[in-house]
């Protein structure tokens, strides 16, 4: 037990760190507010910076700047109508129009202390639930952890996007560069074309960085000319009686968010909108109608986007399995500085573990300091131009690309990437699923060949396994049922039901 | 599975290019260790090409079904001036990286794009990529210490003298 408390104060007593998840918090605020950049951006482009740092210094800045980045989406959903990023959609609703009334100091007040509640929900759920996660998790069988890689990306790629189709293909080109290079347990080439360079795969910050970075900011230049909008920022810190009010609603919303958040497949975005439908439903009589300035349309989706923080680390810290594009760069994080999550991260590094949930906990409590103060001088940043902050943002990407290996070659891999996930973004295929194939592609590799090795090399004994253990039968039914739920026949299904 | 979503100029092509990819990544898998065992280092490269290959011709007869939008172009909605000029530049600044240096290369892609993109006077081009290529340097060559091509400005000689400046004044 004093392990545990004194993992989890090492970012509270070492000042370094303190320092850190604060600047990356603050970072984070700014980056998730500003339009054109995103914390997915942010942390692809920081992995390449700080990859030959100690990992906590690494890990507190990382993890500062991911709290910070989901509660800064709200700014300018608020203030422009803009949502910073996708979790803050549902905010726009509401937030905007109460901007639109004079009311932007309460919407962003009521939204940081909403978040707060939402982002300490989910730590707590985490601390709590991830141990006995990960013990149940040490019994998974190598063909089990197959099917949940299948799953995550089946998740993933039926969530987002135009069509399930697309997210299969995009899931599918992810696992292929993933396997990219010699094949750890044959030393038999995949996809080198003879190239000496290529044997040790391509850079993976590479790739993420060319998706989510040079993509994005390509995208960005369609829309270079959008004018701001200013705001006059009034009262921000919510009275004790408003936030007593709206409690009952946060902790459902928190509920709802933490468990939205934990399944693979679904982030903050989704939890926002569900947490926002649900106050909907259960709110008979708001002062404001939804979508005209309702305080329940923003308390509801702020309080949901930050507890699913807390339910997106379960899966990554128990079962190695990100459960959205954010995560998997994060477990792209912990890979490179020489962490493995999954249920043996717990037994192995319990101490690394307690330290995030450290981490967390601080960076939340910066993320309401920071949130409370410093409006006037954020209302000025984010009014930069973007025919600025689009050139910046692809100088960062180079510079992250080639620091990694300090190559040429990992900035052209870049560009490539970057052109290709441009295309893939116009034509409707969405990207998350790509770098969750790239980061599975080992997972389901490995324990694939152990499956099958294990059942001899025999197809039918491996289904036989699989329906005859209720964990693999459960995990097998999900991923038959998700790919049914997408087709026509499951559309006929229900039209006929009804 | 369907979409609704009408057919955008350039789509097709894109999509032909990937199915394209599709088969010769997935004769390239074959390769590996052909249809030796289900455990061969081969086994999931094969499943995965074939299935990006199956997938692209899904979408293929999806997108041959769907009506194109007609009020779209392709050279202002998909592939505009700023995103040739772009891709074009971030591909200069690879080749003038090693020859030029971090620092002139850096101003140069910022004032090219900057002056290009806000249209607005040479002095505040130029002011705001100097400005962002000092930001950068220092955050990241200084702070972070990434280590940057030197190019044709003597940068640790100048860092030197500075740290010699300010360590005489002490």
């Amino acid at each position: 037990m004093m392990d545990i408390i004194n993992n989890f104060l090492i970012p509270f007593l070492d000042i370094k760190l303190l320092s850190l998840v604060a600047v990356g918090t603050f970072a984070g605020i700014y980056i998730g507010a500003i339009p054109g950049l995103s914390v997915t951006m942010a942390v692809s482009i920081l992995i390449s910076f700080t990859f030959s740092w100690d990992v906590y210094p690494a890990i507190s800045l990382m993890i500062g700047i991911y709290m910070g980045g989901v509660y800064g989406g709200s700014r300018t959903a608020i203030l422009l109508n803009i949502p910073g990023a996708p979790s803050a959609i549902a905010t726009a609703l509401d937030g905007f129009p109460m901007a639109q009334r004079g009311e932007a100091g309460e919407a962003i007040g009521i939204t940081t202390v909403m978040s707060f509640f939402g982002g300490l929900v989910g730590i707590i759920v985490l601390a709590t639930a991830a141990p006995s996660v990960s013990a149940f998790a040490i019994r998974f069988q190598p063909r089990d952890y197959m099917l949940l890689a299948v799953l995550g990306i089946l998740l993933v790629g039926s969530l987002s996007g135009d069509s399930l189709v697309k997210g299969v293909f995009a899931g599918a080109m992810g696992l292929m560069i993933g396997s990219i290079g010699l094949d750890p347990l044959t030393m038999d080439q995949r996809f080198t074309f003879g190239s000496t360079a290529m044997m040790g795969g391509i850079s993976f910050i590479a790739v993420m960085i060319g998706m989510f970075g040079v993509s994005e900011a390509l995208i960005q230049l369609h829309s270079m000319k959008t004018p701001g909008v200013k705001q006059v920022i009034n009262r921000i810190v919510p009275s004790f009686g408003t936030i007593r009010k709206y409690l009952p609603l946060s902790l459902q919303s928190s509920a709802i968010g933490v468990i939205i958040g934990a399944l693979p497949g679904t982030g903050g975005d989704i939890a926002a909108l569900m947490a926002y439908d649900h106050a909907k439903r259960i709110t008979k009589n708001p002062e404001v109608p939804f979508g005209k300035g309702a305080r329940e349309g923003l308390v509801a989706p702020e309080t949901a986007n930050n507890a699913a923080v807390g339910g997106a680390f379960i899966p990554m810290m128990t079962l190695g399995i990100p459960g959205d594009s954010v995560t998997a760069i994060m477990i792209g994080a912990l890979f490179i500085h020489g962490l493995h999550p999954g249920p043996m991260l717990m037994v192995e590094q319990p101490h690394m573990f307690w330290f995030i949930v450290g981490c967390l906990t601080l960076a939340n409590v910066f993320m309401l300091i920071f949130g409370l103060t410093g409006i006037k001088i954020f209302v000025k940043v984010v009014e930069m131009p973007r025919t600025v902050l689009i050139p910046l943002i692809l100088l960062l990407s180079i510079v992250g690309a080639y620091a990694v290996n300090n190559s040429l070659t990992d900035v052209y891999w870049m560009l490539g990437f970057g052109v290709l996930g441009y295309f893939m973004r116009l034509y409707g295929y969405s990207l998350g699923p790509v770098i969750l194939g790239v980061i599975l592609s080992r997972l389901l590799d490995d324990n694939w060949r152990r499956a099958i090795i294990s059942d001899q090399e025999s197809l039918p004994r491996l289904l036989h396994g699989i329906v005859t253990s209720p964990l693999s039968l459960t995990l097998f039914l999900a991923v038959i049922f998700i790919f049914i739920s997408k087709t026509p026949l499951w559309a006929m299904i229900r039209r006929a039901r009804a | 599975m369907q979409s609704k979503t009408p057919r955008r100029p350039g789509e097709l092509v894109f999509n032909l290019f990937v199915i394209a990819a599709s088969l010769f990544l997935f004769y390239s898998a074959y390769g590996i260790a052909g249809f030796d065992a289900l455990s061969s280092a081969g086994a999931i490269p094969m499943i995965t090409t074939a299935l990006m290959t199956l997938c692209g011709l899904l979408i293929l007869r999806e997108n041959l079904r769907k009506p194109s939008i007609t009020a779209e172009k392709i050279e202002r909605d998909i592939l505009p001036m700023p995103v040739i000029v772009t891709i074009i530049a971030i591909a200069a600044y690879a080749l003038l990286l090693k020859p030029l240096g971090f620092i002139p290369t850096s101003f140069l892609f910022l004032l090219g794009l900057m002056k290009l993109f806000s249209g607005r006077s040479w002095a505040f081009s130029i002011a705001a990529a100097a400005g962002s290529v000092a930001l950068i340097y220092v955050i990241f060559r200084l702070i972070f210490t990434v280590l940057m091509p030197q190019g044709v400005v003597p940068e640790s000689e100048i860092l030197a003298a500075i740290g010699h400046l300010l360590g005489g004044a002490k």
